[in-house]
């Protein structure tokens, strides 16, 4: 069984984010980058598929720029097979990530794909749910277990009222959550190998896909900044601020 | 021959900038300008000449080869491997080994699962020759870097970490045929169970005072059976535990290493405890007739190009303990670097004091310094060039620096620092071990 996984590159989870002087956009200079801790989640799950001898076959894809490469070095370091990079400058939206991703899935054939549920930097939550309409697959999102059964695929799913479980049939689209797996450190000798993997460098064009922008940013500002707290005498006094101040009662 | 060109040019030239009827005449610009294209122009001359010189000679030898690419002049950027595994060697430390390492300080005890979880990042068989199951990387530049950020993570559970490592490195570069044969594969076992983990350690350090590893009294014999060593051994790490000893001994005259397996008899191990590295279990080893085998000595009968040499094998040791001494002191700078922005006193920040601002900038200039001297060591033997010299000045450099960093971190912190609600205390004891290990400060 082939399985696809796309990555994202992001800003580090652990960079405090800076916002740029005029507003336009988050500053991404000199700024620690790495790939999106979901997706992190998505290749580990593929590697456990594979050890298990469910995959035979893991590919790795990512948008962007031509240094989002080693955010496939290291899915490769982590145990992905091989590696596609559509290689584009341009900033992208949801859609269009999703159109170049089904056009992968549509020269892949992948009987599963495997996506973060969303990426931290700008926490859409979309991507893959754009790909299963685009495609028609069936999708399970914000998979908390996932457990392939001849030519179906359950998927339990983490919702507000507890877990569902989903029964897909393949292909299928899956979404990861954040506690369907712990992801593991890339071995010394596995980080060698990765160099030795194939890694192909399409466009946009090559995969017939027009690069088009619906959406302007209008203008990003940093959270505000949070005021100290305050000590209550007295749980009357709380109550009395909870009702008059933050008007929560 | 260019830089020579190039320097005469320059002298020359300057020298007629420089003359005082020259300078009379306000021509010192315009000379200056002219030692300038001059010497430039005769730069390329020579390099031309050069390039010429050396076209005719493969001509005469009928093939041509374009000239190599110059080295960049100063380059110290990682490749793109270096820069994962440092990024997955950090982001294991941060989560696998600072949470241990206050416990595993408290009860001078490695922690349980450590050696068997570490395996994961596949230390011991990167220097494996790909034929035995590893990877065949021996790069003394990836392991100083490794060994740093395991050691920011903390320097005593990196120490038991890279104990193994360090005896596959030793084995992989000097072993015989035979040896590496014989012991590496056994690295190369992935263990399920704690107790299956094959592990070794380095034994040269001795109990004398103003200890020196060139003057070993830890003494072998050859005999019937192979060889008979005698002597004592002290501060070894994962002393009793390791399944695999490599002891260093004078044999007839010179420095050797021998291959010393735990079960072989004669061995009789004692803990140790010291004042800083107490989770990596060190301990003493009285080797009392120690009978091993024909094959003991490390790289016996190798080739003239892989016999073993003790100066480097001592060099390459100093070299692993500066790499983590500068994880630790580290992981001490950035450990500080948000408290005394974070503390205040009379109303403000320590930070704002210049007392606190110059320390926290010394330690910055102090680390990078150490870290450049060492990288510097490291690269010179990854090219197997000679680098006693830069090894030695950076062990000079860190032995100095770690301890006045180390106190310095406890300082910072106050009175906090000398609690053990501060990781500095700990850091600063482990630090210690560089002014005293291999001689130390004294040597």
């Amino acid at each position: 069984m082939k399985v696809l996984v796309a990555v994202k590159r992001v800003i580090d989870y652990n960079v405090k984010v800076r916002v740029k002087p005029d507003n336009s956009d988050v500053d991404l200079n000199n700024v620690k980058m790495a790939m999106n801790p979901f997706c992190e989640i998505a290749v580990e799950e593929a590697v456990r598929l594979k050890e298990k001898g469910v995959a035979t076959e893991i590919v790795v894809v990512s948008i962007g720029p031509k240094v989002a490469q080693e955010q496939i070095r290291t899915s490769l370091a982590l145990g992905a097979d091989r590696g596609i990079l559509i290689e584009t400058d341009e900033k992208l939206e949801s859609l269009t990530v999703a159109k170049l991703l089904k056009a992968v899935v549509e020269k892949e054939q992948p009987q599963l794909v495997v996506l973060g549920k969303q990426s931290i930097d700008s926490d859409n939550n979309q991507t893959g749910q754009m790909l299963g309409a685009l495609t028609g697959l069936p999708q399970g999102t914000f998979a908390s277990e996932v457990v392939v059964d001849g030519d179906k695929v359950n998927v339990t799913r983490e919702v507000d009222a507890g877990l569902r479980t989903v029964g897909l049939s393949l292909p299928a689209i899956v979404t990861t959550d954040l506690r369907l797996n712990e992801p593991r450190y890339a071995s010394l000798p596995n980080i060698m190998k990765a160099k030795r993997k194939p890694l192909e460098v399409v466009s946009p064009a090559d995969l017939g896909v027009e690069i088009k922008s619906t959406q302007t940013v209008v203008k990003v500002t940093p959270p505000a900044e949070r005021s100290a707290g305050i000590k209550v005498a007295d749980v009357a006094e709380l109550v009395e601020k909870l009702k008059n101040e933050a008007k929560v009662l | 021959m260019a830089t020579d060109l190039q320097g005469l040019g320059l002298g020359l030239a300057s020298r007629f900038a420089t003359n005082p009827i020259v300078q009379k005449y306000k021509l010192a610009k315009p000379a200056e300008k002219f030692a300038y294209i001059s010497t430039k122009k005769g730069f390329e001359f020579a390099q031309k000449l050069m390039a010429n010189k050396a076209k005719k000679k493969q001509q005469a030898n009928g093939d041509i080869k374009a000239l190599p690419a110059p080295p960049p002049l100063f380059d110290l950027s990682l490749s793109d491997e270096q820069q994962m595994i440092r990024d997955s060697v950090k982001a294991y430390a941060e989560s696998n080994i600072r949470p241990l390492a206050l416990a595993a300080d408290e009860d001078a005890k490695l922690p349980e699962n450590l050696l068997l979880e570490s395996q994961d990042l596949g230390l011991n068989y990167f220097a494996i020759p790909e034929a035995l199951g590893g990877a065949g990387q021996l790069s003394p530049m990836t392991n100083a870097l490794v060994a740093e950020d395991l050691a920011w993570g903390d320097f005593s559970l990196a120490y038991a970490i890279l104990s193994s490592s360090s005896v596959v490195n030793t084995i992989s570069r000097w072993g015989n045929k035979q040896q590496q044969e014989l012991w590496l594969p056994k690295f190369c076992t992935q263990a399920t169970d704690a107790n299956d983990v094959f592990s070794a350690a380095i034994a040269v350090q001795e109990p004398q005072p103003l200890f020196n590893s060139n003057e070993l009294t830890t003494k072998a014999k050859k005999n019937k059976k192979g060889y008979v060593i005698n002597g004592i051994k002290s501060f070894i790490p994962l002393a009793g535990k390791a399944n695999l000893y490599l002891v260093a001994a004078k044999f007839k005259g010179k420095n050797q290493i021998f291959i010393v397996p735990a079960n072989t008899k004669g061995l009789k191990f004692k803990s140790s405890p010291a004042m800083g590295l107490r989770s990596a279990e060190i301990g003493t080893l009285k080797l009392d007739k120690v009978q091993v085998n024909k094959n003991a000595l490390l790289g016996a009968d190798n080739p003239p190009s892989k016999t073993f040499h003790y100066g480097t094998f001592v060099d390459s040791g100093n070299l692993a303990w500066c790499a983590m001494a500068i994880g630790c002191c580290q992981a001490a700078l950035d450990y500080l670097i948000p408290y005394v922005n974070e503390r205040f006193a009379f109303g403000e920040p320590i930070s704002h004091r210049q007392s606190v601002a110059f320390m926290i900038a010394d330690m910055k200039i102090e680390i990078e310094s150490m870290r450049l001297l060492v990288w510097k060591a490291a690269s010179r033997f990854e090219r197997s060039e000679k680098f006693h010299r830069d090894a030695f000045l950076a062990h000079q450099l860190c032995i100095e620096k770690s301890m006045e960093i180390g106190t310095n971190a406890v300082q910072l912190l106050g009175g906090h620092g000398f609690t053990k609600e501060h990781p500095a205390e700990r850091w600063y004891r482990d630090l210690r071990i560089l002014a005293v290990i291999n001689g130390g400060l004294q040597l």
